[in-house]
């Protein structure tokens, strides 16, 4: 098994709901998204590239790859991020993470991890999201973990179930069947950093 | 030579105690910094790393470039030590114990730094419980351990040779083993850099070659400024000649070191691919001052190191300075800069948690800097460093590490 999901660009409308789902599914604390959407037109938010009248705008949702050959998992010192054997997920156990953040600098894609600099605070005094969320924790590194609380349940991620456009795929790439693998298969896709030799898991449909 | 015989009469003495009145001060400051350091850690520790200046997308600053820094300086005192034993050649006199002392001082300095950038220290036990053997970070601390250990064993084994307890080849073997582990210490640390695709900066494979001429130059500088201090204080006997010699070495270090910068800047460049963006990042950012500072300083302590009417005591001195400040510009420019360029434009959610400067906008977080760090993390800098200097200080009080009679 490996997962993987592929994000239809043509179908995203930039709404930030997937990383507001992520957030409470998740019961992120406050200032940290494990989903963000960045666009084509640089680094401010809604930017659109190219010269006016000829702009062009498109979303990039980006939250962890869950990569092949992850580089995060090689250099980690004690192992607290790992590939899952069964699923093909990139993992972080929190309880084992010396917080180092070597991870933070071995991965590529700038911005998916996050550290949680001080004690998680959050908006509201209750837990949100999914009941078995594992507890944030002060001074670990934590990430996108395709939800996996739900994921291994059989369920999909909440970012997936939560887009209005519906432009998010999840399933098993091995499995042909799967509607992410003939997605991947029939569409013209890009992947982030595909120079950098990560393999990651996820495709942005064109 | 007066002053050469007096100082090796003193060394005759049997009490290992030094020093007076002013060595005790020095003992007292750095205790009192290095206190204040430990108490500033637990302010960290308890109010969170929040404090400092890093952030998800600048996630390492002045403890790793100190780390760096620091793992430099000590393989230098080690190398310039052991060379001479390992084959057999003529040392540079008596400096040799001295050398290997300030050198396990750097290494022990290291150690220190990357356990104040851990966020979870109490965890350490992990490191030896669930190692991963393919992480570069776990390399780091079997080498730096081993190289600690190492360097105390030699410094025993010179001082028991003194003592006739253990033979010359004995000597020899650990300071050859010695000189292999100082120079792995310095490739495995830039490994922990160099082998990572995610920052252009990083990644060549002459960061290994290049850490270890860096480590050159500031060991050598960093022994030449202790021994000439010592000897003004009569701690020790210093041939002028052997003070010459390891100048001339110092600006030969200086210019391998330049040179190879100047290659790593060019092997970049050329394409006017990505790699120039980085380039340009270096000499015209924000940058540009520490990169500036580190041509001009290494510059000029060649200078001073080959020009023979410059190379008096003071000049010496100041060389070996702005040679150690051009290193550790060196260490801020790779550090900071390995950060300063994002592989994918950062939009929207843009947070305290994510980047430095984010109060003042995008725009904020673009100019300038992306990390500088806060008067919390400077203090514990300062702890630390006192903390190393507290331990130099009781080994020149404490131990024998004065010449004993003729080196080898």
């Amino acid at each position: 098994m490996h997962y993987g999901m592929a994000i239809d660009v043509t179908r995203c409308i930039g709404c930030h709901t997937c990383a507001v789902a992520c957030k409470v599914a998740n019961n992120l604390p406050n200032g940290i998204w494990w989903n963000r959407v960045l666009n084509d037109g640089g680094p401010v938010m809604d930017t659109a590239s190219g010269v006016y009248p000829k702009n062009h705008l498109e979303y990039y949702p980006t939250s962890c790859q869950h990569c092949e050959n992850p580089a995060c998992v090689k250099v980690c010192p004690v192992g607290a991020t790992y590939k899952d054997p069964e699923t093909g997920i990139v993992r972080q156990d929190y309880d084992k993470c010396i917080g180092c953040r070597m991870c933070m600098a071995a991965c590529p894609y700038t911005g998916v991890r996050s550290f949680n600099w001080e004690e998680p605070k959050f908006s509201v005094d209750f837990a949100v999201g999914d009941v078995d969320t594992p507890a944030h924790q002060k001074h670990v590194v934590e990430k996108c973990t395709f939800c996996y609380q739900r994921t291994s349940q059989g369920g999909t991620p909440a970012c997936m179930e939560l887009c209005p456009g519906r432009a998010r795929f999840w399933g098993d790439l091995d499995d042909p069947g799967s509607e992410v693998s003939r997605l991947v298969r029939e569409r013209e896709y890009k992947q982030l950093l595909p120079e950098r030799d990560t393999k990651p898991s996820v495709y942005y449909l064109v | 030579m007066s002053e050469n015989t007096s100082a090796a009469k003193a060394a005759k003495a049997p009490a290992a105690r030094y020093g007076g009145k002013g060595l005790n001060i020095a003992i007292g400051v750095c205790a009192l910094l290095a206190v204040c350091g430990v108490a500033l850690w637990i302010v960290q520790l308890t109010g969170g790393m929040v404090q400092t200046g890093m952030r998800n997308l600048d996630s390492w600053g002045a403890y790793i470039t100190m780390f760096m820094f620091l793992v430099g300086l000590s393989a230098g005192g080690l190398i310039i030590s052991s060379v001479p034993k390992a084959f057999g050649m003529k040392g540079f006199g008596g400096i040799s114990k001295v050398a290997v002392w300030t050198s396990i001082c750097c290494t022990v300095l290291a150690i220190g730094f990357v356990v104040v950038d851990m966020g979870q220290p109490f965890r350490v036990w992990e490191l030896f419980i669930y190692s991963n053997l393919g992480s570069p970070l776990m390399w780091d601390i079997i080498v730096l351990g081993t190289y600690l250990i190492l360097s105390i064993v030699y410094l025993w084994a010179q001082v028991r040779a003194e003592a006739g307890k253990v033979s010359h080849t004995a000597l020899r073997v650990i300071a050859v083993v010695a000189l292999v582990c100082a120079v792995l210490v310095h490739s495995v640390t830039a490994w922990i850099f160099g082998l990572q695709q995610s920052h252009e900066l990083w990644h060549t494979a002459l960061l290994g070659p290049w850490f270890v001429s860096s480590a050159l130059v500031c060991g050598t500088a960093l022994v030449l400024v202790v021994v000439i201090a010592l000897r003004r204080v009569g701690y020790l006997a210093v041939d002028q000649a052997n003070v010459e010699k390891l100048a001339k070495m110092l600006g030969a270090f200086v210019c391998v070191d330049l040179y190879f910068f100047g290659c790593d800047l060019l092997t970049s460049a050329f394409p006017n691919g990505s790699g120039a963006e980085v380039v340009a990042m270096l000499v015209a950012g924000p940058l540009a001052p520490f990169f500036w500072g580190e041509i001009v300083l290494c510059v000029a302590c060649a200078v001073v190191c080959f020009v023979p009417s410059l190379r008096k005591n003071g000049l010496i001195v100041a060389a070996s300075v702005a040679a150690i400040v051009g290193i550790l510009f060196k260490r801020i420019q790779l550090l900071v800069g390995g950060f300063q360029i994002p592989n994918l434009d950062y939009a929207s959610a843009l947070t305290p948690m994510a980047a430095t400067n984010w109060d003042a906008g995008m725009a904020g977080v673009y100019q300038g800097l992306v990390y500088a760090p806060t008067m919390l993390e400077l203090g514990i800098v300062l702890g630390v460093v006192a903390l190393g200097g507290l331990l130099l200080c009781l080994g020149l009080k404490y131990l024998p590490l004065k010449p004993a009679g003729e080196e080898e």
